[in-house]
């Protein structure tokens, strides 16, 4: 049985008043915005219930299949007569080093990005929810960024697409900035990240303002957005044991995260995070005013959070595996109820389970083999349904048998994980599994098998 | 390891102290910015090795810059450099040399539109990329040698470090074809779509005597904008051919010396009595290269996670996520099929050589040091060793003043070359541009 919020679209304009209006006030009420995806943007429409579809976007191989990228789509909803089985698949032309997605703040659409062509791909996921359609290609990012390249992360603001960058057109490297986007996907704004040369207003807080990307997060209610920092194209886009090898390139990642006037879209404090912070989760409850990262080369879990004066602060709080073996953090995600959180670590192929019910002291509960490698991970609001996916960069995956490409389902009993199935990518085709989505007839107000709006559901 | 930079900067502001002619050209605010800009990348790792490791980053908007007169670097000799020589049919103008960095700086030239020729050879970095050992390529792919620099190129009779080309007009095609390098799918291609680009209407025809872009014009156009990067009139070259007898210190001067003498560099980085290119333009096998093939890895690989922070890592590990097996390299034999052209590589010129780390045809070799070395210890012994390589039993003072030495000759133009290039335009796909990867049902 789904359950249903009101359909929430807000035209762009209405929306920016909104943010401006959350932001004067210093308040959020998360009761009305909310995401069914744990994690994901508070200003995006929520599925409650059961979601429908898993949208995949995955990179296509050389010499496999059609040898492009695609999108997706896995039917989810074990009522569903096709539930675990790929519905549709979306081919989008060239290998674009398909990476991160994001949805739109009504959840109509859905921006996936190229971090090699620098291309965004905006699908129509609510016409056809099964059926995802290619609305429109944003090809010109570079250039009308003034020079950002590897558009990574896509996080829904009213009315806009904060999009986070990995490099630059001028030499390849890690300094960067995220630019502003509408929902339609026209350009707003470029917002370059801090500098020593020009710290754009932000503390330097430690030793680093290295100006490198990664992930966008937002506390709203805190009038908060942070920022991480990865690495350039040059190394993302490298072959990993070559790269790994290379002493020059491996001094090319990133060490800082950014706190930043969320409504002012001003940089404010830089913090040393050393050794590659990647995916921020933020806390979901009123009171829990922070957020977590990993590092990825130091395999360190890292609490960005508020202190009792009013003041950010970061603080390492736990090790991830065994750091000297470099375990790779990469995907996390914390639970709806900010008790747990999931670290995938991409070298042993592990999912583990910390308590983060004390977030200044994270301790491990679980640990699970996923397989041979494992990148992303996306649980359900109840916390009762992960999905994971393989894919970390198409030159970063493990080679022969170790380069496993698939999408999982475990459901999650509060002890252990338990298999519900795998489709196999490479089986099929497909390529390489990255980054999961969820999609859901209800947020459209439509019946499943559907494309007809049922008017009836529109009042409720 | 110390990294040669920070030695350049403290000479270079020895060199404003005792110039005022300097000062009065770097007084302003925008000046010193350019001046912090173009000497090696903005992204700036010196001390990154420890846990004291403090940023001093530039950002990416800093690189603003100046057209420069370009073609003077090709019809006036710069002290120290001799006459630029040119193909009679191929005498450099300004509409030639404009017409070059325009397109060297175009990142649509590709089959994906990422990547342009400075993308590899980048100017701030020496023309060539001091952040990584060899080159990316496309999608990722890799190349099995270091990016030389292009700076004096006009000066060298073979090019790439096998020597495989010997014209820049048709150098330039390698890369653009090259399946790991720009990977356009034919000439063709590559022609129309310059073609269909507006920035190039009317260019080639001004620029070629009313011809538009052929193969020919587009290797051409190239040509003569690499042609016109000459950089000398260094330290080294005021001290020896500019009889000025202070522009060189008595550590720099012995450094000179034993650069001539004892340590023999000199018998194949050429110091000539009017001009010096420091390359004899031959190939030579100094170990290295053999040693890379031959030689037997450690099984662990020392890797930096972070300032200060390293771990050893199984090459097991390593090898689970390398992408495609480690490429052979048997330098010039690649070419000739001679099998006593194994592991020869191009001399390369030490021109600038303080701004083009990291060294060798693998870049290898981080430091000047390193380098030094190497040679030092006489190469590496093979059966096909170059009878120059031997052991040359330096002290340490006497590695010192060689190193001292060869950060002599940063050339005096090398900001105005950087400056220039900042000032290029890089071609980006716009809305204006066909939309030739995607239908226009797909389009606004």
């Amino acid at each position: 049985m789904k359950k249903t919020l009101p359909f929430t679209w807000l035209r762009s304009t209405t929306a920016s008043m909104l943010v401006a209006v959350v932001a004067l006030a210093g308040s959020f009420h998360s009761n009305t915005l909310q995401a069914d995806e744990t994690c994901m943007s508070p200003y995006m429409a929520k599925i409650v219930g059961q979601e429908d579809y898993v949208y995949v976007w995955t990179l296509g191989v050389e010499g496999m299949g059609d040898e492009q990228d695609k999108l997706v789509t896995v039917s989810v909803n074990p009522d569903a007569k096709d539930y675990g089985e790929v519905v549709h698949t979306l081919s989008v032309g060239g290998r674009n080093e398909a990476h991160h997605s994001g949805l739109t703040d009504d959840r109509r659409f859905l921006f996936a990005g190229g971090l090699d062509s620098n291309k965004i791909f905006i699908f129509d996921i609510h016409s056809n929810p099964r059926e995802p359609k290619l609305h429109k290609v944003v090809t010109d990012f570079v250039e009308k960024t003034g020079g950002m390249v590897g558009p990574h992360t896509f996080y829904a603001l009213p009315g806009r697409i904060m999009v986070s960058a990995l490099s630059n057109n001028a030499d390849h490297g890690g300094r960067t900035g995220m630019a502003e986007y509408t929902s339609e996907g026209e350009f707003v704004a470029s917002h370059w990240f801090p500098t020593d040369d020009n710290l754009r207003g932000a503390e330097k807080s430690g030793n680093i303002a290295d100006g490198y990307g990664y992930d966008v997060r937002a506390l709203p209610r805190r009038n908060v957005m942070l920022t991480s920092s990865f690495t350039g194209w040059s190394n993302y886009m490298m072959d990993f044991g070559q790269m790994l090898s290379d002493a020059e390139a491996m001094k090319r990642f990133g060490n800082t995260m950014i706190v930043w006037d969320l409504h002012t879209r001003k940089p404010k404090k830089v913090f040393d995070v050393p050794g590659a912070p990647l995916e921020i989760r933020c806390a979901w409850s009123a009171h829990n005013n922070y957020c977590f990262t990993t590092t990825a080369l130091t395999s360190q879990m890292w609490l960005i959070y508020e202190d009792e004066a009013g003041e950010w602060q970061a603080e390492a709080v736990a090790d991830i595996g065994d750091p000297s073996k470099v375990p790779l953090p990469v995907d996390i995600s914390i639970t709806a109820d900010d008790t747990g959180m999931w670290v995938q670590t991409f070298m042993d192929g592990k999912t583990r389970y910390f308590d983060i019910t004390d977030p200044h002291n994270p301790v491990q509960k679980y640990e699970h083999v996923i397989g041979s490698q494992v990148n992303m991970i996306s649980q359900s609001w109840d916390g009762k349904r992960a999905y994971f996916t393989t894919s970390l960069l198409g030159n970063w995956d493990k080679t022969g048998k170790d380069d496993e490409q698939w999408f999982k389902l475990y459901h999650w009993n509060g002890n252990q994980l338990e298999h519900q199935f795998t489709i196999d990518f490479y089986e099929l085709k497909l390529g390489r599994a990255h980054q999961m989505r969820f999609g859901a007839y209800s947020l459209y107000s439509q019946a499943p098998n559907s494309s007809d709006t049922v008017v009836s559901q529109l009042d409720k | 390891m110390q990294h040669p930079m920070p030695i350049l900067r403290i000479l270079g502001l020895v060199f404003l102290l005792i110039n005022p002619v300097a000062l009065t050209v770097f007084a302003s605010t925008d000046d010193a910015t350019l001046e912090s800009a173009v000497f090696g990348s903005g992204d700036r790792k010196q001390g990154y090795d420890t846990d004291q490791y403090v940023t001093n980053s530039l950002s990416i908007t800093a690189r603003k810059g100046a057209k420069a007169d370009l073609l003077k670097y090709i019809n006036e000799p710069i002290l120290g450099l001799p006459a630029v020589s040119q193909p009679v049919d191929n005498i450099a103008t300004v509409e030639k040399v404009e017409l070059g960095r325009l397109l060297f700086f175009d990142r649509r030239l590709s089959l994906n539109d990422t990547f342009s020729c400075a993308i590899c050879h980048i100017p701030e970095q020496g023309f060539t990329s001091n952040e990584i050992k060899t080159a990316v390529g496309i999608e990722g792919r890799s190349v099995k040698r270091n990016s030389p620099t292009i700076y004096n190129i006009a000066h060298y009779d073979i090019l790439f470090q096998d020597g495989r080309e010997d014209s820049l007009e048709q150098q330039a095609w390698s890369p653009l074809l090259a399946h790991n390098e720009m990977a356009n799918p034919s000439i063709g291609y590559v022609i129309n779509k310059i073609k269909a680009i507006k920035e190039y209407q009317g260019l080639f025809e001004q620029a070629f005597d009313g011809k538009g872009p052929t193969m020919e014009t587009v290797g051409k156009a190239l040509a003569v904008y690499q042609r016109a990067l000459n950089s000398a009139n260094s330290s080294f070259d005021q001290w020896k051919y500019g009889d000025d007898e202070n522009a060189l210190s008595q550590d720099e001067i012995a450094g000179y010396q034993l650069f001539a003498g004892k340590a023999a560099c000199a018998s194949c980085h050429l110091i000539g009595a009017d001009y010096a290119l420091f390359t004899d333009n031959q190939l030579h096998n100094t170990g290295h290269g053999y040693a890379t093939s031959m030689g037997i890895k450690p099984p662990k690989t020392r890797v930096q996670l972070a300032p200060g922070v390293f771990v050893d890592v199984d090459n097991e590990i390593i090898n689970s996520v390398r992408q495609q097996p480690k490429q052979n390299d048997v330098g010039r034999y690649e070419v000739t099929q001679n099998p006593y052209d194994r592991w020869k590589y191009r001399t390369p010129s030490l021109r600038n050589i303080a701004l083009t780390a990291p060294y060798m045809h693998d870049g290898a070799f981080s430091t000047l040091r390193e380098v030094v070395d190497f040679y030092n210890r006489g190469g590496i012994e093979n059966e096909l060793l170059s009878p120059l390589i031997r052991p040359l039993d330096l002290t340490e003072q006497e590695i010192e003043q060689l190193i001292a030495f060869m950060q002599t000759l940063t050339g005096s133009n090398v900001k105005t070359l950087v400056a220039d290039a900042f000032a290029a335009p890089i071609g980006d796909i716009s809305k204006e541009d066909p939309n030739w990867a995607h239908d226009t049902q797909y389009s606004d």
